[in-house]
């Protein structure tokens, strides 16, 4: 009866709930989402290409501007990758040290994520407290090694320096209070009549689809496929603690928020474990002057905050490589925000684009 | 839906809860600061700008102009002219400049600084480094070694 058509809408590039500089075209049938399109590339800084001109050494500072809020990880798994092609050897004391800080690293990855999402739907006070909880782990990052975002704290063959004194009990006074902390954000969410109705049931994807698209990380943990990376091909030292995947049942975005609380308990009770078990020694192998890798090839994954992050580098015999590669998880997950999205509303488009996590510098490099 | 929800729906449980943890946190210490007025202590760690020092003693250069901080700079911010040290043995930079506007704080020119005990190349804990023009950034070896004028503000 009446002339009807979808309705084209633009939301960001400089959208507040977008993380980022994120485009997304949605189709509109009033308030319902038909058609969405994410448009990438606003934040594409040409890292791979960067990396052929540099020496492996100085390739690190370039990895931690990928996942700006996950910078340890992507440190830990390019130089792990690196170790991994140049046969280097690194003490155990500098694996725990790495553990521990890749953990710490995700604790704070996750309550950015905690505090922006909780922004984006709406409950405003959850981001004061995350933040300022994460501001005792940068204090710890600032101690150990001199920044607190883009920290570079990691070199090949080890670390950069051992813990400063007092470092320990530092960490293990947060690692204690913590939990208590993740309590206080759960009373303000988890029964919240605001926060269940916006979470529950949106953007829901079968543990098949969630496989299919190709999700790691909590997105694809919360439809209930077991599989993260520290328990599947352990790096680092992961292997020597005890602790467990969080999964979910109904792969909505309430259940990938409980998974990410739940993540941050573990990674308490990994670092808890890491500090009681670190041996002593060196934390820094030997090391050749210069990084010459053979001709070889190599794939490297490591589970980050967001996902499996994967480092491939092609050496060609030279101080620098041939090729590079960065397999970033914000760039897979954001794939399936079409898949994610359809059907919905459109205010739940940024409770969606909210769970998956994505950090635009990952996902365009 | 079961009685209990319904109670709990009607007596607003959730939202009391809620409350009782903002109220809660509003004994709880302050944590903001007032930034130009206060100031953060820093690590002994900080890496702020890379400075240049002379020794402690003598107040003899200590970089001896091996272009090893320039070699692993990832940004080639740092340039150094090497020359021959005055009345001495080995080389000394004759000029050593850093671009402070390309730099990017990662501290891995520190690393294989030679210079031993202290590194003649060293993270310093200055920061705030804004000015008016570009110009002002690319800074000579004498305002490398002295540092820039901290900024304070009255309470």
């Amino acid at each position: 009866m009446f002339h009807t058509e979808i309705l084209e809408v633009n939301m960001g590039p400089q959208h507040p709930a977008t993380h980022g500089v994120l485009r997304v075209i949605l189709g509109l049938d009033g308030e319902t989402v038909v058609q969405c399109k994410p448009v990438i590339g606003y934040l594409h800084r040409g890292v791979e290409k960067l990396a052929e001109h540099k020496l492996y050494v100085m390739i690190p500072p370039l990895c931690d501007r990928l996942d700006y809020v996950g910078s340890a990880s992507q440190n830990l798994g390019y130089i792990q990758a690196v170790e991994k092609l140049c046969g280097i050897q690194v003490p155990e004391r500098g694996q725990y040290i790495r553990v521990i800080l890749a953990e710490l690293n995700r604790i704070s990855s996750h309550l950015v994520w905690l505090g922006t999402h909780g922004l984006d739907i709406g409950a405003m006070t959850v981001f004061f407290y995350t933040f300022r909880e994460r501001e005792m782990i940068l204090d710890l990052f600032e101690a150990f090694c001199g920044a607190r975002l883009t920290t570079n704290m990691f070199r090949i063959g080890g670390t950069l320096e051992d813990f400063p004194p007092g470092w320990i009990e530092g960490t293990r006074r947060f690692v204690d209070l913590l939990p208590s902390r993740i309590k206080e954000y759960e009373g303000l969410l988890s029964t919240n009549r605001i926060w269940l109705e916006r979470t529950k049931g949106v953007g829901v994807i079968s543990a098949e689809d969630a496989t299919n698209w190709g999700l790691t990380g909590p997105p694809l943990r919360g439809s209930g496929v077991n599989y993260d990376v520290r328990k599947a091909m352990p790096y680092a030292a992961y292997d020597r603690f005890e602790f467990e995947v969080p999964l979910g049942t109904h792969g909505d975005t309430y259940d990938r928020y409980l998974i990410r609380m739940e993540e941050m308990r573990q990674s308490a009770r990994i670092i808890r474990q890491a500090l009681d078990g670190l041996p002593g020694g060196d934390f820094r192998g030997k090391v050749p002057k210069k990084i010459k890798p053979p001709i070889a090839e190599i794939y490297h994954v490591i589970e980050g905050p967001r996902g499996e992050q994967g480092f491939y580098i092609k050496s060609d015999g030279t101080e620098k490589p041939y090729r590079m590669r960065f397999k970033s998880p914000s760039f897979v997950n954001l794939q399936a925000l079409p898949a994610l999205s359809n059907g919905a509303l459109v205010a739940d488009i940024v409770a969606i684009i909210g769970t998956l996590d994505i950090v635009l510098g990952d996902a365009d490099r | 839906m079961s009685v209990g929800t319904l109670v709990r729906r009607f007596f607003l449980v959730e939202m009391a809860q809620g409350m009782w943890i903002t109220l809660k946190n509003h004994f709880r210490p302050h944590i903001t600061m007032e930034y130009p007025r206060e100031r953060p202590a820093l690590a002994p760690r900080f890496r702020g700008v890379p400075r240049l020092r002379r020794d402690p003693g003598t107040a003899e250069e200590l970089c001896v102009g091996c272009l090893l901080c320039e070699q692993i700079c990832p940004d080639d911010c740092i340039s150094i002219v090497v020359d021959k040290r005055p009345g001495g043995k080995g080389k000394m930079a004759k000029s050593f400049i850093i671009d402070y506007e390309r730099c990017c704080f990662c501290g891995l020119c520190v690393d294989p600084c030679p210079t031993t005990p202290i590194t003649a190349i060293y993270m310093s804990h200055d920061y705030e480094l804004s000015d008016y023009s570009r110009q002002e950034f690319i800074t000579q070896r004498e305002a490398l070694v002295d540092g820039h004028p901290l900024k304070r503000y009255a309470k």
